[in-house]
């Protein structure tokens, strides 16, 4: 296992935090706090560079490149708090349409568009709060040679600014696995909610879905078709492993951040970096930044290879993510000091970027709940027991 | 970043394994003649180090006329995986072959590689190292075992302590003070010391857990005279090789601290489920966890290791290196109290007998061997924190 960057993986990541330090430096952040900028100007920038077209097939107009190249960017998007619709649109809706869509014409024209940047998109998945496929409870039923869908959403990343929606519902009377179905939606046919959270580069909105009317062209995999939950399932660890990455990106800038202060900020005739008790909690900092993006990176290996153990290792990804900002953001902010607590300046866009990274689907207590299911530790729940 | 290493790298795998079936000293001549501490080289062990070493397999990246065969780093990681997927050990004296036989070959003169170096390869000899002191442990610098010029010999005077095999061992890499003028880094030298010496009195200390089987030890030296070519390399120098030794004792050694770790987290993931069935569901969650975070943390070892590994061939620095050896060991010490716990109401039991294997409990009391010695976790913190964080001191 060789799990350091290649020359190439090297240059991406290092042409991307360039780019974002021009196009997304701290005041572009400020500006989309304080509802006074304009970020579709950052993410039109992207389109420009290509980003979403990185890992949709060439066959799609893509560049089709691997999942590690997706994982890179999302770091670097997380490290610089980038607000838009990347994460949603290239880490959770193309993957989904990917894998939920397959070869047919609709995921081509979606793919073809994401490519093309001609739309932005996300997946509506969550319901009460859980993020398994097996928790969906919204229902799809035939109607007039298309389906009509009831129920809520909750927590959808860019759920009132994306163009599209992957809207995941069941057949009425199904549980489990069994039953489930995914549509197409544009963002005019949902009634979205935004929430007002602690990080608004990470917008989420609930939505309700009252009979939405999904024409037949729009279904992406019927409800009960073949495969329709280990797509999902798929998709996911796709989402998951950006969102870690992402978080992982955020806790190593607030890391960076917290020594640079150290070693400048003087108190008692000396800089406070050359106390002991601060040392070693840098230096446990420093492991959890680097204990978690070795298990983001295998993890992005593994689903880019599509090795058996991708599932595990996103989830153990997304735990350590988690981990890792507990301690990344207590210490970071308790080592800056009274600084740290001002809204002027910029630590605190990264604090909430990061803690919000780990509350995204599933957080760390869910992930390592979810291995102590597959590790044999504790019985598989039955999601709609835990619902109902 | 790739999971694997590419077919070359697959195919050496292939024909070591191959040669290793072959070769191997069986399980049950090993567990007839159990090495009893870290300088005893039983009689299956010496016949192993001289296969190995016959071979070219005892250090693959040497040359051919000290053991080796000159492969590459990536070779020798896939080695040491396949040594360690056989339950073979390499050695029964760790010290002596990854840390003492290293340093002469770097330092010594032509003799001491022929007399002390070569026969540790050949597991004709062991070795101890002799480095803390009494008054001098985490600041190794200040060690006060003195040794003095006399014409053509050395006469050594002090104590040292910890010393793990000396019970067993043939000879000592001791570090003295040379010269008690100079500033305490500037002092100290490094003599070749056989433990047959008259004026060494060895006094195994029995540890926490199996005191039956002692592995430190306390060194007396008392007028101890040694001849003057078992000076290592020049007077006055031996800081730069006690920063060499623990250089080679860092070079690859992450990997046996990730194994270790896998292998307890398998064996503990191995008997969880049965022991989980008497917990209470409120119980059982909270053990769970525990138990899934020591999962996590062995795959993040297995990772970083890797990952600074990786750095390290592509001739780059690796400072997830200093990160192991703390990570590592208060992973495996987390790991056998959360084990000891999973056991309920038999957490407190131990082996009734010296030869019963180890219960979780006494692995909790021995895996402090890992986060106090070579460098404490606590001394660790402060490398990284200086070395690779750049921090003041």
């Amino acid at each position: 296992m060789d799990l350091e960057l290649s020359e190439e993986e090297a240059a991406l990541r290092d042409n991307v935090r360039a780019v974002l330090a021009s196009i997304c430096p701290p005041a572009v952040v400020r500006a989309a706090y304080e509802g006074k900028g304009d970020p579709a100007s950052v993410w039109a920038r992207m389109v420009e560079l290509d980003w979403p077209a990185l890992a949709i097939p060439e066959r799609h107009g893509g560049l089709g490149m691997g999942f590690v190249e997706v994982a890179l960017v999302a770091e670097e998007i997380g490290r610089a708090v980038v607000p838009g619709p990347f994460l949603a649109t290239v880490t959770e809706f193309a993957p989904a349409v990917q894998e939920l869509g397959g070869d047919g014409p609709l995921a081509a024209e979606l793919l073809g568009r994401v490519a093309a940047g001609d739309t932005t998109g996300t997946v509506a998945l969550a319901e009460g709060g859980r993020w398994e496929p097996a928790a969906v409870v919204a229902t799809a039923q035939p109607a007039g040679g298309g389906w009509v869908l009831q129920g809520a959403k909750d927590a959808v990343l860019d759920g009132a600014e994306a163009g599209e929606a992957v809207v995941v519902a069941r057949a009425a009377r199904t549980s489990g696995a069994e039953g489930l179905g995914a549509f197409v939606v544009p963002r005019a046919d949902l009634a979205a909610t935004p929430r007002t959270v602690i990080d608004p580069t990470l917008p989420l909105a609930d939505l309700v879905l009252d009979g939405v009317a999904v024409p037949a062209d729009r279904v992406l995999a019927e409800p009960g078709a073949a495969g329709v939950a280990e797509a999902l399932d798929r998709a996911g660890q796709q989402a998951i492993v950006a969102l870690a990455a992402s978080t992982v990106g955020a806790c190593r800038a607030i890391f960076e951040r917290t020594v640079e202060y150290a070693k400048d900020r003087v108190q008692f005739g000396r800089p406070i970096g050359s106390f002991q008790a601060l040392k070693h909690r840098m230096a446990d900092m420093y492991l959890a930044v680097e204990r978690a993006t070795s298990l983001v990176w295998f993890a992005a290996l593994a689903i880019a290879e599509d090795d058996p153990r991708r599932a595990e290792a996103a989830s153990m990804a997304k735990a350590a993510a988690g981990e890792c900002q507990r301690l990344v953001v207590q210490d970071g902010l308790q080592l800056h000091g009274g600084i740290g607590m001002t809204w002027e300046n910029d630590l605190h866009f990264l604090l909430k970027r990061a803690l919000s990274g780990d509350a995204l689907y599933g957080n760390a207590v869910h992930h390592r709940s979810r291995l102590a299911r597959t590790l044999g530790l504790l019985p598989q729940e039955r999601i709609e027991e835990v619902v109902a | 970043v790739k999971l694997s290493f590419g077919d070359e790298v697959e195919a050496f795998r292939q024909e070591f394994r191959a040669w290793l079936e072959e070769n191997r000293p069986s399980a049950e001549e090993m567990a007839a003649e159990p090495a009893i501490s870290s300088a005893h080289v039983p009689g299956w062990a010496s016949r192993w180090a001289r296969r190995l070493f016959d071979a070219g397999w005892l250090v693959p990246g040497w040359p051919p006329k000290r053991g080796g065969r000159n492969a590459g780093p990536v070779e020798t990681l896939v080695y040491l995986e396949e040594l360690t997927k056989a339950g073979v050990p390499r050695t029964t004296n760790p010290q002596g072959l990854g840390i003492v036989a290293p340093s002469i070959l770097d330092y010594g003169s032509d003799e001491q590689i022929r007399d002390y170096a070569m026969p540790i390869l050949r597991g004709e000899k062991s070795a101890c190292l002799g480095m803390s002191e009494p008054g001098a442990g985490s600041d190794l610098a200040s060690l006060s075992t003195r040794a003095v010029l006399d014409g053509d010999r050395i006469v050594i005077d002090g104590q040292k302590v910890w010393t793990s095999g000396a019970n067993d061992a043939d000879f000592c890499f001791l570090f003295c003070r040379t010269n008690p003028e100079a500033p305490k880094h500037k002092g100290i030298s490094v003599v070749l010391v056989d433990m047959a010496t008259p004026g060494i009195t060895v006094r195994p200390l029995a540890e926490i857990a199996k005191p039956e089987h002692p592995d430190l030890n306390e060194v007396f030296l008392s007028e101890v005279v040694v001849p003057r070519e078992n000076l290592v390399g020049k007077l006055n120098d031996g800081w730069a090789m006690a920063n060499g030794s623990l250089a080679h004792e860092r070079g690859m050694v992450w990997l046996s601290f990730v194994v270790t770790l896998e292998e307890d987290i398998a064996a503990v993931l191995a008997e969880a489920p049965a022991a989980l069935e008497r917990l209470a569901p409120a119980e059982r969650a909270v053990v769970a966890d525990g138990l899934v975070a020591s999962a996590i943390d062995s795959a993040a070892a297995r990772c970083l290791g890797y990952r600074g590994f990786a750095k390290l061939v592509r001739g780059g620095s690796a400072p997830e290196q200093a990160l192991m050896k703390a990570y590592t060991s208060e992973a495996k010490r987390r790991l056998a109290l959360r084990a000891a716990e999973l056991g309920t109401d038999h957490t407190v039991d131990i082996g009734s007998t010296a030869a019963s294997d180890p219960t979780w409990i006494e692995r909790y009391f021995v895996s402090f061997g890992g986060t106090i010695s070579a460098g404490s976790s606590e001394i660790q913190r402060n490398i990284i924190a200086e070395k690779v964080l750049g921090l003041p001191r």
